[in-house]
């Protein structure tokens, strides 16, 4: 029999075999593998069997039989092979979603692998998603972010654009995380403002899904008898997969998914694939929201612990400066009597020393340093005074005149006039009035060397927003603005009476109070003092 | 001539202000204490009393608190090395308040003021 095949042949050429090819020439002189590869679907082969069947060889139905059976199997082996292989990708990519969702703790880069991995084209492939959730305070579930285009011509554009760069899943999750985020959340704000839902409502098809913890597919929506027609308006898509994400027990939220462009079917297969997504990703998400919550109660704790801190190291600086103030009271209490007792006598024997006593000098000397000494002894029990400021809210007005009026006699004697211009309507200024007091005076009062254009003290007051301004300006006493600088400095400079703390004592007092202490030469017309004080309480931080 | 009472536990305070005073026409008393500032008071009638606050295991406040309650017609000025004590409550029943110094001359004023205010006081019978 001539048989139309070449099975029977050890070896043949190219050409005499429909099915070899370029490339299969090893095949040509390997009638074994040729007959297993190529021959089998040949229907030169299958041609043969039928005449070996019609000679009526009784092996003739058997090799047909055969034949089918192996043909049957071929097919199955190869259905296997696809499914597997499809299997492999899925896993290849559960692998490479789950390293990442594993990896991160930010709820936001664990929301944008979420809804890219459910999106993208190498993932599930849906055309868009919505993440709703759960608010465990208000007891709702609402919508969050959503992913995905809003019509036909952005969905091209998109796809292409992914086409064109090939990214990986977490490079397609980072890019959108950094580039189209925020842009997203305002596309769809006008649905994810009206996604939400009260837990309470278990008759919603969301809450229904959430509490029966398994993915459902919603078909035919707008006839569906447990979806709300204008739930199903508000998506614009008759098939939707509900996807519950809980993580132990806890219901975190829920993802919608759906084929809203291309209107490609969902199926059961679909659906399945993402059940296997969602756990990672609820608790991914559970997680990345702890670890924000964790973070919030870190910061809170190490805020807290910062301001224990600084209340401890102030509970110890209060300490100190009480024993401070407790010491420097208690040394000037023993010094002030021996100085009274010496400068008392001195100015008795003074006055009953003749004037031309040789002796009279060195008890002027005597008087002149006790006075010294007592001034110094006044500075450092004001300081001491200055570490406990007591504020309250004083009338200022009020406070400038009675400076004036305590300092009338040192003004007289230095033959000072001074004029006061009183700000209407002042509210009152919240401060130590002590030690505000005590500045003042010290201000009017200091002994500055040089002269200015004539012996006047011109004070006003007046509100600037939500401060009062004292402006002091001294006409008579004039010194260059370096001089002056080095008297606001503690120690600089020894031209007032005492240690030269006055000014800058008083710059040190008020800078307690946050409250600032200007000084400033006006060339050949004196210096000009400018105190800003605070009329509410927060203006002292 | 005013009849003063001076009650500091400083021997030679107590000479300086009777020294003092004495040239400004005043009959001056001293006490070192309080038993025996209230043992001369028992003894004498004074126009004014001048107490240091600290006294040596006394304080001149309480003595000031029973000169109060006990002489309310005596005026008294407290004389102390202390400042902060002007801004004391129980300091504010004195009539005057002086901080020490070797100068003398605003407790000499606060004693003319204290006396010439008494004076009017009694004159207008009050």
């Amino acid at each position: 029999m001539d048989w139309e095949c070449c099975w029977d042949k050890d070896a043949i050429a190219l050409g005499d075999c429909p099915n070899i090819r370029e490339g299969d020439e090893d095949l040509l002189e390997s009638p074994r593998r040729r007959i297993l590869e190529k021959c089998c679907d040949c229907p030169n082969f299958k041609r043969d069997l039928e005449r070996f069947q019609a000679s009526g060889h009784p092996l003739g139905p058997v090799f047909c039989l055969i034949h089918d059976e192996y043909r049957r199997q071929q097919i199955h082996i190869q259905s296997l092979i696809s499914f597997l292989d499809s299997k492999s990708l899925e896993i290849r990519f559960l692998h490479e979603l789950g390293s990442v969702l594993q990896s991160s703790v930010d709820l936001e880069e664990v929301l944008s692998v979420a809804l890219t991995a459910i999106t993208a084209g190498r993932g599930f492939g849906m055309n868009r998603a919505f993440l709703l959730m759960v608010d465990n305070k208000r007891d709702h579930l609402h919508g969050y972010l959503a992913i995905g285009p809003r019509n036909f011509e952005e969905a091209h554009q998109v796809w292409d654009e992914i086409a064109h760069n090939d990214m990986d899943l977490q490079t397609l999750a980072q890019s959108f995380r950094e580039n189209k985020l925020t842009a997203e959340r305002v596309k769809f704000h006008d649905i994810l403002e009206q996604l939400s839902v009260p837990l309470s409502n278990t008759t919603h098809i969301l809450v229904k899904a959430l509490d029966g913890k398994k993915p459902l597919l919603v078909e035919d929506a707008y006839h569906h008898p447990d979806v709300d027609p204008e739930f199903a308006r508000l998506l614009g898509v008759d098939t939707f997969l509900l996807m519950p994400l809980v993580s132990r027990n806890r219901r975190v939220g829920m993802i919608i998914a759906d084929n809203c462009i291309t209107h490609r079917h969902i199926t059961e297969e679909d659906m399945h694939s993402l059940e296997t997504f969602t756990f990672p990703v609820a608790f991914a998400i559970e997680r990345a929201s702890l670890y924000e919550r964790l973070q919030e109660e870190l910061s809170r704790v190490t805020e807290a612990h910062t301001k224990l801190k600084l209340q401890q190291e102030l509970i110890v600086r209060m300490e100190k400066m009480a024993l401070v103030g407790r010491i420097t009271s208690s040394i000037a209490h023993s010094i002030r009597n021996p100085l009274m007792i010496i400068g008392g006598f001195a100015r008795s024997m003074l006055k009953n020393t003749p004037a031309g006593d040789p002796k009279r000098n060195f008890i002027e000397s005597i008087v002149g340093e006790a006075r010294q000494l007592e001034g110094v002894l006044d500075e450092i029990l004001n300081y001491s005074d200055s570490l406990y400021p007591t504020k309250d809210f004083w009338d200022i007005n009020q406070l400038v005149e009675t400076a004036l009026h305590d300092s009338a006699d040192t003004l007289r004697t230095s033959g000072y006039q001074s004029t006061f211009s009183a700000g209407s309507e002042l509210p009152p200024a919240y401060i130590d009035f002590k030690q505000v007091s005590y500045c003042l005076r010290t201000i009017i009062q200091c002994d500055l060397n040089g002269a200015g254009r004539e012996r006047l003290m011109d004070i006003h007051t007046r509100r600037v927003d939500d401060t009062i301004v004292i402006r002091i300006q001294d006409h008579g006493r004039y010194i260059s603005q370096e001089e002056l600088d080095a008297i606001l400095v503690p120690f600089s400079s020894t031209q007032e009476m005492g240690a030269g703390l006055g000014l800058a004592l008083c710059k040190t007092m008020l800078e307690k109070q946050g409250i600032p202490l200007y000084a400033q030469t006006v060339p050949e017309d004196g210096i000009i003092f400018t105190i800003i004080l605070p009329i509410r309480k927060e203006e002292q931080q | 001539m005013s009849r003063l009472l001076v009650v500091d536990d400083e021997a030679n305070i107590r000479l300086l202000y009777a020294e003092e005073l004495a040239d400004e026409g005043y009959d001056v008393v001293t006490a070192a204490g309080t038993a025996e500032a209230v043992e001369k008071l028992q003894d004498d009638a004074f126009d004014l009393a001048v107490l240091d606050i600290k006294l040596k295991n006394e304080s001149g406040i309480e003595l000031l608190q029973k000169l109060v309650k006990e002489r309310h017609d005596m005026p008294v000025i407290l004389c102390s090395a202390f400042s902060c004590y002007k801004d004391d409550f129980s300091a504010w029943l004195a009539d005057g308040y002086v901080v020490k110094s070797g100068d003398l001359s605003e407790l000499k004023q606060e004693i003319a003021r204290v006396l010439a205010k008494k004076a009017q006081r009694q004159k207008a019978g009050l």
